[in-house]
């Protein structure tokens, strides 16, 4: 994706870079009329028009998306906050925390105080709770309009009405009804809690209100925090580490492995390289999935390398998943062979396109087989090795599936890349508990990386260079 | 150096090209193979650069033995058809390869490199790259680069093809000037029959496989050993027609008779023969008379290009300085000057 948006973006810097002189009028001769005024582009209506559904789908799986992304990586939204709209709710753990944050002892009893208040509402409220009735029209007549600031006086008032209920508990019951406060209350709206949380703690002064009421509200809030959170978290290193090492293992190995197959099937006879090279597409065409199995199969206990290191007499162990070292040449080398045919591919078909007098020449001219590839083959596949070396470090920044399949980032995060972290954080989490912000932050990180690498890429190989310029002016 | 080939023999898979071909270029010559496409040319000339391995025989640059040896140590300077110029260098670098591969050191590069880039000419096009010359450009520097390493021979695989008409002059008489003054010994291959007899001190014909005949550009054309190489060079062409031995000196051309050269009087009756005229031979101020109809007139500003149709039905061509007497349709009796004309037997070989 992040390609195409360059190469589109390149070519009109190319366009640009050619511009159509307008010719001034000759001033001794009557201005001649044109039929159209050069250097102005043309736009047609149907042109738009055929462009249309590639742009609608364009924007609904790239744009949108990443807009999607940079917006929520500026949030704390997880499941917790939920996708939506929230509410006001203070709970004990978020008492706790404000504690810690500097709110007072007085002003958190002042806040997680109940108070009960006999009036319409509340009598409502416990008539649908199922209080008896004739006990709480004694409660409506006889104490309407009363207001307590703890259990036990408004307790004792009931205690004395006539139609009291016989058990402790059914009357503790009622008197929770009328009970009045802010804890695990839900409030739509801001105003509704902080009236409330003024009611039942006057004594609190505006700026500790303001703090509660921001901290109370449940929904997702806009926020560097995770940004702050990936800087100072102690993971990151390790997870930007083990990426690096990742991205730049598997693309030499990529690069090196396609680069040796595809001279090798140059050098080789037609047929036996057809096969060659077609063996080496099967990682490619296989679904990641049954691949990934077959890498299991392959590393796990009782699989082909734990009986042959158990026959050869060396350690066995899931090579897979119980040694950092294995874990990693596994991850390497799995990806890696995915990436080998396509390097293979473009260098195969860039190696026919130079032709064979060139190969004869330097031959004739004396240069070695090795001097002949290192001097002038290698030099002519220039764009295509930038090409795949560009593609394949951004597919491989932005790609978990196999390692998720694999090692699933283990033992431990040893293996754990940028993606698959986000990926997890995101959506994967054992808890349960998605950090839809944070694990956006990361994705984000990843797209700003991944352009700042292919514009240094494009910088680095002289890209003007390499494009050419369009046969056909406009 | 004098390169020799001895009972040369080259196949591919289980087709034999060129069997048992013996060749000696002399040291300091340059010699035209020249024939159709597909006689073999250019096999023999990649064979001698090492590019083909040899089937049979050797190959002798001097006294050494270069049959088995690679390419690369054969030392010898090859231009290609298409060049083969390395895109990704300068004209500079590619000049330099060869020495550079070879180990040489910087400075005595660049003095080489100078002094090649004089002689040829393109000095001053040494930054440039290969895309940014024009195809004369481009084969002055592929010329460069094969005769700087100073090779044993220099090998030319139809250079001029991919010239055009005026290049391709202006390049045939330079190719022919920098051989000379490097004194390298050359081989030239084109079916160009031009070229090779402008720029070459010998020619060898070849036809499928084989030489025919070789011999010096002006030998060849007037002693040609057979009807093959006498069609094969001469512009515009020789003219053939069939007929029969009298035994009394002439030959029969059904409806016509025509006399032997003098020195073939003697033919037996009954003996098919071809003979071979060529326009400048016919058309002359002295000869023998010969009637016929002008049928197709072609100026060709110097010279005036005539297609005459003889009674019997044969159309000779005559080429004469420019006159504007004659048109399409005009009777003419041109004198043909007979001991000048070529017998060919039935083999096709010369008597």
């Amino acid at each position: 994706m992040n390609m195409r948006a360059l190469t589109d973006g390149a070519r009109e810097g190319t366009a640009i870079a050619v511009p159509s002189t307008p010719v001034p009028p000759a001033v001794t001769l009557p201005p001649r009329r044109r039929g159209k005024p050069r250097g102005k582009p043309r736009v047609s209506l149907l042109g738009l028009a055929m462009l249309a559904p590639s742009l609608l789908l364009l924007c609904a799986f790239f744009f949108a998306p990443a807009i999607f992304t940079g917006v929520f990586a500026f949030t704390n939204m997880s499941t917790s906050t939920g996708i939506g709209k929230g509410d006001w709710m203070v709970t004990p753990v978020l008492l706790r925390q404000l504690r810690d944050a500097g709110l007072s002892e007085a002003d958190e009893q002042a806040i997680s105080a109940a108070t009960y208040v006999v009036d319409a509402e509340h009598v409502a409220r416990a008539e649908a709770g199922g209080v008896d009735a004739r006990f709480l029209s004694d409660i409506e007549s006889r104490l309407a309009g009363e207001t307590y600031d703890n259990a036990r006086d408004f307790e004792r008032d009931l205690r004395d009405l006539p139609s009291k209920p016989r058990s402790a508990r059914a009357l503790k019951g009622a008197a929770d009804h009328f009970a009045s406060s802010v804890l695990n209350r839900r409030y739509a709206t801001e105003a509704a809690f902080a009236a409330a949380l003024s009611t039942v703690a006057p004594g609190l002064a505006p700026e500790t209100l303001s703090l509660v009421t921001e901290r109370a509200y449940t929904g997702a809030v806009f926020t560097v925090e995770n940004f702050v959170t990936l800087a100072t978290r102690r993971d990151t290193l390790r997870i930007v580490g083990n990426t690096f090492l990742y991205v730049g293992l598997t693309l030499g190995f990529n690069v090196a492995i396609g680069l040796f197959l595809a001279l090798s099937t140059f050098y080789l006879p037609k047929r036996v390289g057809s096969v060659f090279s077609a063996l080496w597409l099967l990682p490619r065409i296989t679904p990641v999935v049954l691949y990934a199995t077959l890498w299991q199969w392959f590393t796990w206990e009782n699989g082909f390398i734990y009986i042959l290191a158990d026959t050869l007499g060396l350690p066995t162990y899931n090579y897979m998943k119980a040694g950092v070292t294995s874990a990693w040449t596994i991850m390497i080398l799995s990806n890696g062979f995915v990436g080998a045919s396509f390097g293979m591919i473009l260098f195969s078909g860039a190696l026919r396109a130079i032709p064979v007098q060139q190969l004869w020449a330097s031959e004739v001219d004396g240069a070695s087989r090795l001097q002949q590839i290192r001097r002038i083959i290698l030099p002519q596949l220039r764009w295509p090795v930038l090409f795949v070396t560009a593609y394949q470090t951004l597919s491989l920044l932005s790609s978990y599936e196999l390692i998720w399949l694999t090692t699933d980032g283990g033992p431990g995060t040893t293996t754990t890349v940028w993606a698959l972290d986000a990926f997890k954080t995101a959506l994967w989490a054992y808890s349960g508990e998605f950090k839809y912000g944070l694990g956006a932050a990361m994705a984000l990180i990843l797209v700003v990386v991944g352009l700042t690498l292919s514009i240094a890429y494009l910088i680095l190989f002289k890209f003007d260079d390499l494009v050419s310029r369009p046969k056909i002016e406009f | 150096m004098q390169l020799t080939l001895d009972k040369f023999t080259k196949s591919f898979g289980d087709t034999e090209v060129i069997a048992d071909m013996d060749l000696t270029v002399r040291d300091g010559e340059m010699l035209a193979l020249l024939g159709p496409s597909g006689c073999g040319k250019s096999t023999t000339l990649f064979a001698i650069a090492g590019i083909h391995r040899v089937s049979g025989g050797r190959i002798l640059f001097g006294d050494r033995d270069v049959s088995d040896l690679p390419s690369q140590k054969r030392n010898v300077g090859v231009v290609f058809q298409n060049y083969a110029l390395y895109p990704h260098m300068s004209v500079a670098e590619n000049i330099a390869f060869p020495l550079e591969v070879a180990g040489q050191d910087r400075a005595t590069i660049k003095r080489e490199v100078q002094a090649i880039a004089e002689l040829v000419h393109i000095e001053k096009l040494l930054n440039r790259k290969p895309a940014e010359l024009s195809g004369g450009q481009q084969q002055r520097v592929a010329l460069a680069r094969a005769i700087v390493r100073k090779p044993a021979v220099l090998l030319l695989d139809e250079p001029l093809a991919n010239l055009d008409a005026k290049l391709r002059l202006e390049m045939r008489s330079e190719i022919r000037r920098i051989q000379q003054e490097t004194g390298i010994t050359a081989i030239l291959v084109t079916h160009d029959q031009v070229e090779a007899m402008s720029m070459c001190d010998r020619v060898a014909i070849m036809n499928e496989g084989e030489i025919l005949q070789i011999d010096s550009p002006t030998e060849m054309y007037r002693a040609p050993v057979s009807r093959f190489v006498a069609g094969f060079l001469g512009n515009p062409p020789i003219t053939f027609v069939e007929g029969v031995t009298d035994g009394r000196g002439d030959v029969d051309l059904s409806g016509l008779k025509l006399p032997l050269p003098a020195r073939l009087e003697a033919l037996p009756a009954g003996r098919a023969v071809t003979l071979g005229i060529r326009p400048e031979h016919f058309g002359v101020a002295r000869g023998l008379p010969v009637p016929g109809v002008v049928r197709f007139v072609e100026p060709q500003g110097r010279e005036t290009l005539f297609d005459v149709a003889l009674d019997n039905g044969a159309v000779l061509r005559s080429i004469q300085p420019v006159r504007q007497d004659l048109s399409v349709g005009d009777a003419v009796r041109f004198n043909l000057d007979t001991e000048a004309m070529l017998v060919f037997a039935e083999t096709g070989a010369r008597l």
